[in-house]
C-alpha cells in the first residue's frame, strides 16, 4: 500500500450497458468495481457498493436502455449520490446517450425542458464531471455548471466510410435540415459531395414532401445522423434517395434508440445497412436486423476516462478514433 | 369553489386526484403524459399554471404496469415544467413517500432473509489478521477503533465462528464501520459478506453471483436524501406527505414538508368498528412503531404491548420465529397490530404469527400505507390476521379484488383536500394533526 494507490480509476456499471462497460474496463485494463443495482419488489432501486471507492476517481457507466430510460437514469443518480456519500474524490457520470437530449427546449407553452431537469439532477445527485457521446444539440452542455465532455463518433464514422467505400463514389446526405453541420463536416474530411434533404411542413405535425437538394445519381448516398428512433425519417429519406437515382443507400447513426417497430420498419426499407455505435444497448436487434451494423465506440470513450484520470486533453479524440 | 389553485394529477393513483378534486370542488388539469416509444417521459400541461398555485399528487407507488421510477421522473418532470411554466409556487404532494424507507432486514423475494451461509466465501479470501481494504496505509489495524477494544476477541464473539455468519441486519450509510469507531463492530462486519441486505426478484442468480471485496463490508445506499434534493432540484417549493416512515426526511429537505398523519382515520376505524375496543391491546409489530402505536394507546386510553426482534446472531433454524418475543399481555384479547407501512408484509404476518400463538383472539392491523409488493397478499391471506385496514395513499382497487372483505380502506382524500385548501389559504394546518 503506497500513497499512489489511492486515486485510481474506479468503473461502476450500470445495469443498462453492462456489455460496453466490460469492454471499456477491458480496454483500460481493470475491473469493473464490484458494485450491485436490484430492484426491490416494491420496485425501488437499491444499490449495493462492494469495495471502497473512498478518494477514488469514480466513472460511472450508464446508457439509456430503450424503454427503461427513467429506471436507468434514476438508478444513476443513486449510484452517483451513493459515491459521494462514500468520499469518492470526484464523480464522472458516462453517460453515452444522455436522456431527454431531445426536450431541450419549451416549443410549447408548459412543455417541460426535461433535458436541463436532468442536468439538474446529475449535479444535484453530485456528479463532478460529465462524459457524453454526440449530444442533440451541443448547447446542453450550458445546462451543466460542470464539465461537460462530448465525444464525437465522426472520426469513427470516418473510419469505417475509408474502410468500406471508395470516397468518390459517395455523397454524404443530411436527412433535415437540423443535422446540415454534422453531415458536411464528414463530407469536408472525406472530401465528398453532400445533399440535403428539405422536409417541406404544410401544416405542423403533418410531414410533408421531402425534397432532395443536390446530385445522388449513380452514387452511394450516405445518411448521417444523431439518432435513429423509430427510423421513419431514415426510411423515407433512404425512399427518396433511391427515387433520385442513388446507387445504394446506408445510414450511419451514433446512437441507434430504435424503438417501436423501428425493425421492422427497417427491414422493409430500401436502406442497405443502418450502422449505429454500441452506445445504446441493443439487445437482440441485431440478430432481428440484418441490416445492422454495429460500430464499437468503447476505445473512445475509454480513452477519454484515461485521459480524463491523468488530466490530459481530450480534444486529440475529437479528430481521431482509437483503434 | 376554491380560485387560483391547480390541482395536477401524477398517472400513479388517478382516483385520489379525482377525489381530492372533487373535494375541493375544482376540475384536474388537463395534461398529457404517457411516454415515448424511446422511454422517455413526455409531458404536456395543456391548461395555463401562470401565476398558479399548483399541486401536483403522485403517490410513491409502481404497480398495475406502471413503474415507481417512471412514477418519479414524471413527477420531477411536471414540477419543472410548472416552474417554467411561471407557476406561483409548486406543491408536490405524495401521500406515500418514495424511497422513504430502506428495508432494513436482508430479506429476498419470499420476504424471508435470503440467507447463504457465509462458510466458503465469508472466509476463503478473509482471516482476522487481514487488513481492510480501505485505504490505510501504514496505520496499524486497530488504531481506528476509537474505544480502543480488540477487534479480535470483539469478532471473535460472534457466530461467525462457528460458521452460520452474521445475520444482524445492521442499517449502514457508510461502509467504514472499522473507522466509525461508534458502530458496534461485533455485529457481523465480515460476516455479511455471502448474506445480502438486498433482494432481486427479476434476476435472482444476478445476486448469486455478487460478492463484495474481501475484507470490506458492502453497504446499501439509502437514496431518502438524493430523492429530497431532487424534488427540490426539479422546483417544489412545498411538499405535502403522510406518516413518513422516519420523520427525520423531513429535515433532508430546504423547502417546507407538511407530515400529515393517519393517525385520526386509524382511530377511528377503531372507535366505531372494533366492537369492546376498550379491551382490546395495541401492538406495535416493531420497536421502531412503539412510539407510534403508544401514541394511539395512550390517547384512547387502552393498552399497549411490543413486540421486540431480537437482533442478536442467532441460530438460522429458529431464526424465524424465535427472534421475535412479545413484551406484553395478549391472551384472550383483541390485538390491534398499527404500523406505517406494509411491504412484504413480513413484519406483520409474523407478528400476528406470534400473537395467535400468546393467545390472541382476533387481530387487526392497520397500517397507513399498504404497498403489498411481491406475494404480501397471498402472504396476508395465510396468515392469522382476520382484518387488515389501510388507507387509499396507495391505490388499493386490486389489493381489495384479491383480499376481499378481509381489507378495509379508509379514504385519506379529506385529509389531502383540506390539507390543500389550507396551505393555500395561508391557514394552520396543525389542526388536522389533532383532530380526534
Amino acid at each position: 500500500m503506497s500513497a499512489e494507490m489511492a486515486n485510481e480509476i474506479k468503473l461502476i456499471s450500470g445495469r443498462s450497458h453492462p456489455e460496453l462497460s466490460d469492454k471499456i474496463a477491458k480496454r483500460l485494463g481493470i475491473e469493473v468495481a464490484r458494485t450491485i443495482s436490484l430492484n426491490y419488489s416494491n420496485q425501488e432501486t437499491s444499490f449495493t457498493v462492494g469495495e471502497s471507492v473512498r478518494d477514488e476517481d469514480v466513472f460511472i457507466v450508464q446508457s439509456t436502455a430503450t424503454g427503461d430510460v427513467n429506471e436507468g437514469l434514476m438508478e444513476l443518480l443513486i449510484m452517483i449520490s451513493a459515491c459521494r456519500t462514500a468520499s469518492a474524490r470526484r464523480i464522472t457520470a458516462v453517460i453515452p446517450n444522455f436522456p431527454y437530449a431531445r426536450q431541450d427546449k419549451k416549443d410549447k407553452s408548459r412543455a417541460p425542458i426535461s433535458a436541463r431537469l436532468v442536468a439538474n439532477m446529475m449535479q444535484t445527485a453530485g456528479a463532478n464531471h460529465i462524459v457524453t457521446v454526440d449530444l442533440h444539440a451541443s448547447q446542453i452542455q450550458g445546462f451543466f455548471s460542470v464539465p461537460v465532455d462530448n465525444l464525437y463518433a465522426e472520426p469513427s464514422f470516418l473510419r469505417y466510410i475509408r474502410e468500406n467505400f471508395s470516397t468518390e463514389d459517395c455523397v454524404i446526405v443530411s436527412p433535415d435540415a437540423g443535422g446540415a453541420k454534422r453531415a458536411t463536416s464528414i463530407a469536408d474530411h472525406l472530401n465528398t459531395a453532400f445533399a440535403l434533404i428539405h422536409k417541406e411542413r404544410p401544416r405542423p405535425n403533418v410531414v410533408g414532401r421531402m425534397v432532395l437538394v443536390g446530385n445522388v445519381e449513380d452514387k452511394v448516398a450516405i445518411l448521417v445522423d444523431d439518432m435513429a428512433d423509430t427510423c421513419g425519417t431514415l426510411v423515407k429519406a433512404a425512399a427518396v434517395l433511391k427515387e433520385n437515382g442513388a446507387k445504394s443507400v446506408l445510414a450511419l447513426v451514433t446512437h441507434g434508440i430504435l424503438s417501436g417497430n423501428a425493425i421492422e420498419t427497417l427491414n422493409g426499407s430500401v436502406l442497405s445497412a443502418l450502422v449505429v455505435t454500441n452506445t445504446v444497448p441493443l439487445g437482440d436487434k441485431v440478430e432481428r436486423c440484418p441490416k445492422l451494423r454495429v460500430i464499437d465506440i468503447s476505445p473512445t470513450i475509454a480513452e477519454a476516462i484515461r485521459r480524463t484520470h491523468n488530466g490530459e486533453s481530450v480534444s486529440y479524440l475529437f479528430n481521431h478514433a482509437p483503434v | 369553489m376554491v380560485r387560483n389553485i391547480v390541482v395536477l394529477g401524477g398517472n400513479s393513483h388517478p382516483a385520489l386526484v379525482e377525489s381530492v378534486c372533487n373535494i375541493l370542488g375544482l376540475p384536474a388539469c388537463n395534461r398529457i403524459l404517457t411516454k415515448f416509444s424511446s422511454g422517455e417521459s413526455r409531458c404536456e400541461i395543456q391548461d395555463s399554471v401562470r401565476g398558479k398555485d399548483v399541486y401536483i399528487i403522485q403517490t410513491g407507488f409502481g404497480g398495475n404496469g406502471s413503474k415507481l421510477n417512471d412514477h418519479f421522473m414524471d413527477l420531477c418532470i411536471m414540477i419543472s415544467a410548472c416552474k417554467t411554466g411561471s407557476a406561483r409556487r409548486v406543491t408536490a404532494v405524495l401521500p406515500l413517500f418514495p424511497y422513504s424507507r430502506q428495508p432494513d432486514l436482508p430479506y429476498k423475494k419470499a420476504g424471508a432473509p435470503l440467507f447463504k451461509t457465509g462458510s466458503e466465501n465469508g472466509k476463503k479470501d478473509y482471516t482476522f489478521d487481514s487488513v481492510p481494504a480501505t485505504p490505510a496505509p501504514g496505520v496499524p489495524r486497530s488504531a481506528g477503533l476509537v474505544n480502543g477494544a480488540d477487534i479480535t476477541s470483539r469478532l471473535a464473539k460472534t457466530s461467525l465462528t462457528n460458521g452460520t455468519g452474521s445475520v444482524s441486519p445492521v442499517k449502514q450509510t457508510n461502509g467504514d464501520a472499522y473507522f466509525g469507531g461508534n458502530q458496534p463492530v461485533a455485529n457481523g462486519v465480515h460476516g455479511r459478506v455471502g448474506s445480502y441486505t438486498t433482494h432481486d426478484y427479476e434476476n435472482v442468480s444476478h445476486v448469486g453471483a455478487f460478492e463484495a471485496k474481501p475484507g470490506y463490508k458492502q453497504w446499501v445506499a439509502q437514496a431518502g436524501t438524493l430523492v429530497a434534493n431532487l424534488l427540490t432540484c426539479a422546483g417544489a417549493d412545498h411538499v405535502i406527505t403522510m406518516d413518513l416512515h422516519d420523520p427525520q426526511v423531513q429535515g433532508f429537505f430546504d423547502v417546507p414538508v407538511d407530515n400529515l398523519y393517519g393517525r385520526p382515520l386509524l382511530k377511528r376505524y377503531i372507535q366505531t368498528l372494533i366492537p369492546n375496543y376498550k379491551d382490546a391491546v395495541i401492538i406495535s409489530p416493531d420497536a421502531g412503531g412503539a412510539k407510534r402505536a403508544t401514541a394511539i394507546a395512550d390517547s384512547m386510553g387502552i393498552e399497549f404491548a411490543l413486540i421486540h426482534k431480537e437482533r442478536r446472531p442467532t441460530k438460522i433454524t429458529d431464526r424465524q420465529n424465535a427472534s421475535m418475543m412479545l413484551v406484553g399481555n395478549v391472551t384472550d384479547r383483541v390485538c390491534i397490530l398499527i404500523d406505517d407501512l406494509a411491504d412484504t408484509g413480513n413484519t406483520i404476518t409474523r407478528a400476528a404469527k406470534l400473537l395467535k400463538k400468546e393467545g390472541a383472539t382476533k387481530i387487526y392491523a392497520l397500517l397507513t400505507h399498504g404497498v403489498f409488493s411481491g406475494d404480501a397478499i397471498n402472504r396476508i391471506k395465510a396468515s392469522a390476521i382476520d382484518k387488515l385496514v389501510v388507507t387509499n395513499s396507495v391505490p388499493q382497487d386490486e389489493h381489495k379484488a384479491l383480499l376481499g372483505p378481509k381489507l378495509d380502506v379508509l379514504d385519506i382524500s379529506p385529509i389531502f383536500g383540506e390539507a390543500i385548501r389550507r396551505v393555500h389559504h395561508g391557514e394552520s394546518i396543525s389542526v388536522l394533526f389533532n383532530h380526534d
